[in-house]
């Protein structure tokens, strides 16, 4: 998982260190040959001595000079010039891995910001690179926790309403976190809030029936806010923990069908709203999180991580609306869930 | 569909647009903000810069054609490009057996249905459940071809179905094949493929692509393509935000090219692909050469002598804009505009006032419709009693109708209603109604 975007920020961060390298052994080059210090051979390697070179003309400038490329070179600094087409390079990868346009460009900007003009001890290059990625990476993942298990001790019965696009991965997920929270001794009935797509209620079923739990449903048509509420009666009155809620997968451009899903929120005022996105989803990402959030999100799960090595859209649904990632999923089998650790995550991604 | 690329194109041409010659910074601008725009819109890297190469070496190089202006040129060489990309003709569906395969959750069991409604009209269809992975997936099948009252078949084993099928459906003219939504990276179900691949031998294999997805779809359908074959492409999910460029990266690694798109979640919701329109739309240059032609059936000759003598009635004023409304859906109109888009909350507000301009003009007498400067107060207040609408809106027609006389007048010359200037009305329409 996501060795893809691993890939890519090694490349980088040994392009960076590589150029700080290379920079300090120009430097090193000249010091050690004073004899050969000659003003034009300066020049042509180290440009800014131009710079001060022009400033002033004569010999007898000629130690001022060295003391303060001296100077300079003691400092080792990143400039910007050789940063830049670096984080270029980054910005590129980053999009191939799908990290969303925008989100790219604020992660090559928080690493110039970072890095440039930073003094570097010999040997720390890397570790300074890294710690510089991480620093960005680690903003973007700054998201609000949320401890399901605890949440749902204090409510009974808490209902959790899942939404998302067409395909994304509404019913299996459901599936899953009602397996994952009945492992955990959770009592759970499903409503199968799914009322247009073919077979979506035979599919929650056959899913009820593996698991063991019940199941609420109506015909197909049916509203689904009243499926919820009914599902949530039931709840009440057999004293049952979690309802999980499924709704029909919706292109969040069109209006009524957002209408609806704000109807099934007001009616059943539910206690966490549940995004579910496709991993495998490009730059569009962002634009389904900014949509889906009008209708108001709490949690987001990611789906389809098995297939998906880049894991960009983790960052820029994350970067977009700073709510927790309840859950990533990973496969088609009930186990195959798990709480998105942010530490494990970028010490995966930094692990090079 | 594809607005969001679309916009973005839209913007950098307008830009050219605006300019009256280009030089060689101004084509490398416009080429920064191409490759800006074709990876925000998931397409591969590696194509965006081979793309941008190709366009600057056709435009800075080659000899501009004669008749065409450097600006033409430019855009007439992206336009030519995205289109070879893409596919240069609409294909259809050529054979019988055909397979559907693709990514979890890319609209394989919707599509087939969709593609069997569009060949129900073409001969017998049969709809074949290959899918006994996911959990109600063949139920799913069953419930769409109950739907559309076409043949199912349904059995307990996919290769035993397969086998089956090719016996049992001799007689019918296509037999769709819904496969199990796979990671063709997975190496149990990516054998399951090429063994039911190998079984059917199917003529045409479509990979169902969502438009949304990402980078990945380059991998999945260059690995799908050496499972199977594809044969052609479908792009789902096109009634989205969703830009689907990921489509360039899959039409280039397969060497196949798109034959429909899904625009809707019902079964009619689903469209032949026809590459140019597709593309000159992508482009914001919209669909000149369509919407000209139906330009030139809708406006009558002596109408367009008539408008230009001056001689410009307020039926006359409605008439041109029922023969715009003619082509179509006004925001489909306005999307083929060069240049010219607009929010679609304005565009909902035009077609409603579109339709009470008509009532309106219902409630007058044939006098005022010839000589609108007839119209005083009293007879606002009868027209918009009588239409059921309100007086400023009465006065907002006719002085929407007279800045238009005014704007016909200055046009002139018979030529007034074609290329430019049409725009240049649409815009006057678009912009102000």
């Amino acid at each position: 998982m996501f060795n893809f975007l691993k890939k890519k920020l090694k490349e980088i961060t040994e392009k960076i260190v590589g150029k700080q390298k290379e920079i300090e052994e120009e430097k090193e080059k000249i010091l050690k040959k004073p004899e050969s210090f000659t003003e034009e051979k300066v020049e042509e390697k180290i440009p800014e001595i131009k710079e001060i070179r022009e400033v002033k003309e004569g010999k007898t400038l000629f130690s001022k000079i060295k003391e303060k490329i001296v100077k300079k070179v003691l400092e080792k600094k990143l400039k910007r010039e050789d940063l830049e087409p670096l984080l270029s390079d980054l910005e590129v990868e980053l999009i191939e891995a799908d990290v969303a346009f925008e989100v790219a460009e604020k992660i090559k900007n928080d690493l110039i910001k970072e890095l440039e003009g930073k003094e570097i001890k010999r040997g720390k290059e890397k570790e300074i690179v890294v710690d510089a990625i991480r620093k960005s990476l680690n903003e973007i993942l700054n998201l609000s926790q949320i401890n399901l298990e605890n949440e749902i001790k204090n409510k009974k019965p808490y209902i959790i309403v899942f939404f998302g696009f067409n395909g994304s991965g509404k019913t299996t997920t459901i599936a899953k976190v009602a397996n994952f929270l009945s492992k955990r001794g959770f009592s759970c009935v499903l409503a199968a809030g799914d009322t247009f797509r073919a077979a979506s209620i035979e599919q929650l079923e056959e899913h009820a029936k593996r698991i063991g739990i019940p199941i609420i449903k109506q015909k197909y048509g049916a509203d689904p806010a009243a499926v919820i509420f009914d599902a949530r009666k039931y709840a009440e009155a057999k004293k049952i923990d979690v309802v999980l809620a499924d709704t029909a997968g919706r292109s969040y451009t069109n209006e009524n069908l957002m209408e609806e899903l704000k109807k099934i929120v007001r009616v059943n005022n539910p206690d966490l709203k549940v995004l579910v996105i496709d991993s495998l989803t490009g730059n569009d990402a962002v634009n389904q999180a900014r949509f889906f959030n009008e209708v108001g999100i709490d949690a987001v799960i990611f789906t389809k991580l098995d297939v998906n090595e880049k894991g960009g859209a983790i960052l820029s649904v994350s970067y977009l609306l700073k709510k927790p990632i309840l859950f990533v999923c990973d496969g088609q089998k009930y186990e195959d869930i798990k709480y998105f650790d942010k530490e494990e995550f970028l010490n995966n991604l930094l692990n090079f | 569909m594809l607005e969001a690329l679309s916009e973005g194109l839209k913007n950098a041409i307008r830009k050219i647009i605006g300019k009256s010659s280009i030089d060689e910074k101004v084509v490398e601008e416009f080429l920064r903000e191409i490759k800006v725009i074709l990876l925000q819109s998931d397409v591969d890297v590696y194509i965006a810069n081979n793309f941008i190469d190709i366009i600057r070496r056709k435009v800075l190089k080659e000899k501009t054609p004669e008749g065409l202006t450097l600006k033409e040129h430019l855009i007439k060489v992206v336009y030519d490009e995205l289109v070879s990309i893409l596919g240069k003709e609409a294909s259809d569906i050529k054979g019988k057996k055909i397979m559907l395969v693709g990514l979890f959750g890319s609209g394989k069991t919707t599509t087939a249905g969709k593609l069997a409604y569009y060949l129900k009209k073409k001969g017998k269809v049969v709809l074949v459940c290959l899918d006994y992975h996911r959990p109600a997936a063949p139920e799913q099948l069953k419930q769409v071809a109950e739907k559309i009252n076409v043949k199912f078949f349904i059995g307990k084993d996919a290769f035993e179905v397969a086998k089956d099928s090719l016996e049992k459906f001799k007689d019918y003219d296509y037999i769709i094949y819904d496969t199990a939504g796979r990671n063709a990276l997975d190496e149990e179900m990516a054998r399951e493929l090429k063994k039911l691949g190998e079984i059917i031998k199917p003529d045409e294999v479509l990979l169902v692509l969502p438009a949304d997805i990402g980078k990945v779809a380059k991998k999945q359908a260059e690995e799908f393509n050496k499972l199977v074959g594809i044969t052609g492409i479908i792009i789902t999910k096109m009634d989205s935000s969703a830009k689907g460029g990921a489509a360039i990266a899959a039409c280039s690694t397969t060497g196949a090219k798109v034959k429909f798109i899904g625009v809707g979640e019902k079964f009619d919701a689903f469209e032949k692909y026809d590459p140019k329109r597709f593309v000159s739309r992508m482009l914001g240059l919209g669909d000149l050469e369509t919407l000209l032609e139906k330009a030139k059936e809708v406006v009558k000759p002596e109408k367009v002598e008539k408008i230009v003598e001056g001689e410009f009635t307020l039926e006359d004023f409605i008439e041109q804009i029922e023969s715009i409304r003619n082509m179509g859906p006004l925001s489909n109109i306005i999307s083929m505009i060069p240049g010219l888009s607009l929010p679609k909350d304005l565009l909902k507000q035009q077609e409603e006032k579109m339709k009470k301009w008509k009532y309106m003009m219902q409630s007058m007498t044939p006098q005022e419709r010839k000589n609108p400067e007839i119209i005083n107060e009293s007879r606002i207040r009868r027209i918009a009693k009588g239409s059921g609408t309100k007086e400023e809106e009465v006065r907002e027609l006719l002085d929407q109708y007279f800045k238009m006389k005014k704007l016909m007048k200055s046009m002139g010359g018979i030529k007034g209603l074609k290329r430019g200037q049409l725009e240049q009305l649409m815009r006057q329409l678009g912009l102000r109604l």
